[in-house]
C-alpha cells in the first residue's frame, strides 16, 4: 500500500477519533473520547495505527473489555490495520481530562 | 494484544458465581427463618433458634458472598492471581455442606450430638478459605495498606472460628471454667468485629473508590483507622481474656471508634471527590451503611456501662438490638449494595467481553432490573425501621410483619441475582438485533 499524505492520514485519525467515541466505559457509562482516556492516535499513513490511552483506574477490572472494544471496532472498519493499542499511566488520568461534553453527560 | 494483568489473573467464573447463587439462597433462607422463628425474637439473644438465625445470616448469606467477591477481588487488590482455585471450589463445597449442618443443629438446638462434628466441619471449611488467601496474599505483588486489611481480617476469622469450635466442644466436654456467654461474646469480636468489618472496610478501600470514580484519595486516613481498628479489636479481646473490666473495655471501644471514624473520613474524601454525580442503587445501599454503622457503636458502648446492671434498660434486648443493628443495619445493607455492583460485572466480563465492539451489548447495570433493585431498596428500609420499633417496644405482630417484609426483600433479590446468574447473551443480541431491524 502506497503511503498517504498528511490530509489523508488526518482524515483517518480523525474518523478514528469519530469511531472511539462508540467505545464506552460500562461503569463511568461514557464514551472513552469524552472521557480523556484516549490520549494519542497515530496513524503512520500505511497499515499501522497506534492508540495511546489510559484507564480510569490502573486496578480497573474492565481494562481488557475496553481495549477488546477498541480493537474491534477499529478492525470492523479497517481489516486491513495493525492495531496497537498501548495503555499508559504517564500522566494518570483524572477529572480535568473530561471533556465539556462528558461533564454535562456526568452532571459534573 | 497482551491481556491485563488484573484480567489474567482473574479466577475462572465457575469458581466464583456459585458463592453468588449459594449467597443469594442463603439469604431467602434467612427471610423463612426468621419470618417462622419471629417469636424467637422476643426470648433471650442465646436461643437456639436466634442462634440458627444469626449462623444462616453470618455464613450462609454473608461468608458466602465476602468468599466469592474476594476471589475476584484477589488479583486486584493483591495483583496476584488466587493461590489455588482448586482449594477454593472444594472449599465452597465442604463450607456450604458445613453451613448447612451447623444452622441445622442450632434449628434442632442439638448442641451435644451434633454440634461438635458441625462446627469441627466448619472449622476446617473456614481453615481452607484462610489458607488460600494467606498463601495468595504471600505470592502478591502489592503489600499495602488495602491487602493488610485483608490479610488480618482472615487472621481475626481463624481466631473466631477457634472460639467458636471450642465452645460448640465444650458442651459435650465441659473444659470451660467460665461461662459460655463470656467466650460468645469473645467469638462475637473477633467474627463480627474483626472478621467482617475489617473486610467488609478492607474491600470497601478498593471498591468505593472504583465505584465512585474518586482518585487521589488520602492513604493516610487508612492507615491510621487500620491500626487503631485493630488495636481497638485486639484490646477488646484481650480484656474478655485477661482483664475483665468496664473500663479498660470502654478504653479500647474509644480506640476502635477512633479507627471507625478515620474511616468514615476517607469514605467521606472518596464520595467528595466522586465524578460518578449519580448515585445508582448500589450505591446508596453502600452509602447508607456507612452511616448506619453508628448505631451498633453507640448500642455497644451503652452494653459496655450497662454490663453491670441496669433497672431502666433491659440489657437482653440491647444485646439484640446491637447484634441487628450490626448484621442489617450494616453488613446485610452493604451486601445488598455491592452485589449491585459486582455481579454484574462478573456477569457482563463472562458473557460479554469477546463481543463488546462486534454486537450491540447491554450496559452491566442492564442485566438485573433497576426497578426491583429500587422496590428492593425501600422494602428494606421498611424492615429496618419495622423491626427497631418492633423489638424496642417488644411487640409480637410487628416483628411478624418486619420478618414478612424481609422475606419479601429476600426474594426480590433473588428474582435480580438469577436473572444476572442466567442471563442468555446470545437471547439478548439476538433481541437487540431485531429491534434494530424494526427500527430501521
Amino acid at each position: 500500500m502506497a503511503k498517504k499524505d498528511i490530509t489523508e492520514i488526518k482524515k483517518i485519525e480523525n474518523d478514528i477519533f469519530e469511531l472511539l467515541k462508540t467505545v464506552m466505559d460500562p461503569e463511568i457509562e461514557i464514551d472513552i473520547i469524552n472521557l480523556g482516556l484516549v490520549y494519542n492516535i497515530l496513524y503512520d499513513g500505511e497499515h499501522n495505527v497506534r492508540i495511546e490511552m489510559t484507564l480510569s483506574t490502573p486496578a480497573c477490572p474492565l481494562a481488557d473489555a475496553i481495549t477488546d472494544n477498541v480493537e474491534n471496532v477499529l478492525k470492523a472498519r479497517y481489516k486491513d490495520f495493525d492495531i496497537e493499542i498501548d495503555v499508559v499511566f504517564e500522566p494518570l488520568w483524572d477529572a480535568s481530562m473530561i471533556s465539556e461534553e462528558g461533564r454535562k453527560m456526568l452532571n459534573m | 494484544m497482551a491481556k491485563n494483568l488484573h484480567t489474567e489473573n482473574a479466577p475462572a467464573i465457575s469458581t466464583v458465581k456459585p458463592h453468588f447463587l449459594f449467597a443469594a439462597l442463603g439469604l431467602f433462607a434467612l427471610g423463612i427463618f426468621m419470618f417462622l422463628g419471629a417469636h424467637s425474637f422476643l426470648d433471650v439473644y442465646y436461643n437456639h433458634r436466634l442462634l440458627a438465625i444469626t449462623h444462616t445470616a453470618v455464613l450462609g448469606w454473608l461468608m458466602m458472598l465476602i468468599f466469592g467477591s474476594l476471589y475476584q477481588l484477589i488479583p486486584v487488590i493483591f495483583d496476584t492471581a488466587l493461590y489455588s482455585e482448586k482449594l477454593a471450589k472444594f472449599t465452597f463445597w465442604i463450607t456450604g455442606f458445613s453451613i448447612i449442618f451447623l444452622i441445622y443443629t442450632f434449628w434442632i438446638g442439638d448442641y451435644t450430638e451434633l454440634l461438635p462434628y458441625a462446627a469441627t466441619s466448619m472449622y476446617l471449611s473456614l481453615f481452607f478459605f484462610v489458607f488460600n488467601i494467606m498463601m495468595s496474599y504471600r505470592q502478591a505483588r502489592i503489600k499495602n495498606i488495602k491487602s493488610a486489611f485483608i490479610l488480618v481480617a482472615v487472621f481475626w476469622l481463624l481466631m473466631a472460628e477457634t472460639e467458636g469450635l471450642l465452645i460448640a466442644l465444650n458442651f459435650s466436654y465441659n473444659f470451660y471454667s467460665s461461662s459460655h456467654l463470656f467466650h460468645l461474646q469473645a467469638h462475637a469480636i473477633m467474627g463480627l468485629i474483626g472478621f467482617f468489618v475489617m473486610m467488609i472496610f478492607g474491600v470497601g478501600t478498593t471498591l468505593i473508590p472504583m465505584f465512585l470514580i474518586s482518585h487521589r484519595m488520602n492513604e493516610a486516613l487508612l492507615n491510621k483507622s487500620f491500626y487503631f481498628l485493630n488495636a481497638g479489636i485486639a484490646g477488646l479481646v484481650l480484656s474478655k481474656y485477661f482483664f475483665p473490666n468496664q473500663w479498660v473495655e470502654l478504653f479500647f471501644w474509644l480506640i476502635f471508634v477512633i479507627g471507625i471514624v478515620y474511616y468514615l473520613l476517607y469514605t467521606h474524601d472518596s464520595y467528595k471527590r466522586r465524578m460518578k454525580k449519580h448515585l445508582d442503587v448500589g450505591m446508596k445501599y453502600t452509602m447508607l451503611a456507612l452511616v448506619f454503622i453508628g448505631a451498633p457503636f453507640v448500642l455497644s458502648l451503652l452494653l459496655i456501662l450497662l454490663q453491670n446492671g441496669s433497672q431502666t434498660i433491659n440489657l437482653e434486648i440491647l444485646t439484640l438490638l446491637y447484634g441487628l443493628s450490626m448484621i442489617f443495619g450494616f453488613f446485610t445493607t452493604i451486601a445488598l449494595g455491592q452485589t449491585y455492583k459486582t455481579l454484574p460485572f462478573i456477569v457482563w466480563l463472562e458473557k460479554y467481553q469477546d463481543k463488546v465492539g462486534k454486537y450491540h451489548t447491554p450496559l452491566p447495570r442492564e442485566l438485573y432490573s433497576e426497578k426491583v433493585g429500587g422496590i428492593q431498596f425501600y422494602i428494606y428500609m421498611l424492615f429496618l425501621l419495622t423491626m427497631l420499633v418492633a423489638l424496642i417496644f417488644q411487640v409480637a405482630i410487628l416483628i411478624q410483619i418486619a420478618t414478612a417484609l424481609f422475606l419479601v426483600v429476600t426474594i426480590l433479590y433473588n428474582y435480580n441475582v438469577w436473572l444476572m446468574l442466567f442471563h442468555n447473551s446470545d437471547k439478548y443480541i439476538k433481541k437487540r438485533e431485531n429491534e434494530i431491524l424494526k427500527d430501521k
